[in-house]
């Protein structure tokens, strides 16, 4: 595929004609990988065909940070999954807003009773969200509650970072804190990451 | 407005699946590639690549495009 060509950067930086007859056979190939990899992603809301210029292009201007660690047709189907996916997200994302979530009640946790389990398990469920629900309103600052309802929503990291003006570093990041901090949280009340997955299978 | 019951139980997923991660989302596209290539060779991830494993297991849109690489490549490989 894509590495017979193995001189790809000295063609798509080369004179006109060459680098011509390069970009469209790069485009082909990008076309091709994302026509397959986009078609059954997020119902298929963009087509390749829409993003194979923009992600052409990103890869054109990226040309010098390809430091040939991996095979240039990988590293260029990269940089194209990318572009490709993220449109999708953008035009799929559910309709939810998160102005009316605010700070204080973003991860409240309602408590419910499940009337088929037994009385020990449904204690020991209630302890632990009872000291979840602490950990969410005493260890978590608001940007970290919003964040993380963003996620629960169905919102992905970048879109949540687009809607509160953010980037998806920094919310990834605000969200990853925010696990480590009630994982920790949890587990100095005694409460073990595998106790969590086995009282609530 | 509080969490449905379904949202609670990806919050606990969350948490008790959460694990220390050194890289960010640019991070961990800066070596995707590499980390591709070596994942179609069968080959074991090395340790500099580690990382890379780690921000996968935790980072969904991550996960999500490395899965549509993987995808499209394979796509790639197939006669036309």
């Amino acid at each position: 595929m894509v590495e017979i060509q193995e001189n790809w950067i000295e063609r798509l930086s080369g004179e006109e004609s060459v680098r011509d007859v390069a970009i469209e056979e790069l485009r082909a190939i990008l076309l091709r990988g994302l026509s397959h990899s986009m078609s059954n992603r997020y119902r298929g809301v963009v087509q390749a065909e829409d993003v194979v210029q923009d992600a052409l292009l990103k890869i054109l201007s990226s040309l010098q940070q390809f430091a040939g660690r991996s095979k240039f047709g990988t590293w260029a189907m990269a940089i194209a999954t990318r572009v490709g996916i993220s449109a999708m997200r953008r035009k799929y994302c559910p309709d939810i807003s998160l102005d009316g979530i605010s700070a204080g009640d973003s991860l409240r946790i309602e408590i419910a009773v499940d009337d088929e389990q037994s009385a020990e398990q449904h204690l020991d469920q209630r302890i632990i969200l009872e000291k979840l629900s602490e950990l969410i309103d005493t260890r978590l600052s608001d940007r970290q509650r919003l964040a993380v309802r963003g996620l629960l929503e169905g919102l992905p990291v970048e879109e949540v970072a687009r809607r509160t003006m953010s980037n998806r570093n920094a919310v990834y990041k605000l969200v990853h804190d925010a696990r480590i901090k009630l994982r920790e949280g949890l587990g100095s009340a005694g409460i073990a990451a595998d106790d969590v997955i086995a009282i609530f299978a | 407005m509080p969490l449905k019951p379904e949202q609670v139980s990806k919050l606990l997923n969350m948490v008790s699946s959460s694990d220390t991660d050194s890289l960010d989302c640019d991070g961990c596209f800066d070596h995707i590639a590499e980390f591709v290539d070596i994942h179609l060779a069968s080959q074991e991830v090395p340790a500099a690549l580690k990382a890379v494993e780690i921000h996968l297991q935790q980072c969904v849109c991550c996960k999500g495009e490395f899965n549509a690489l993987l995808d499209g490549l394979r796509a790639l490989e197939q006669p036309e």
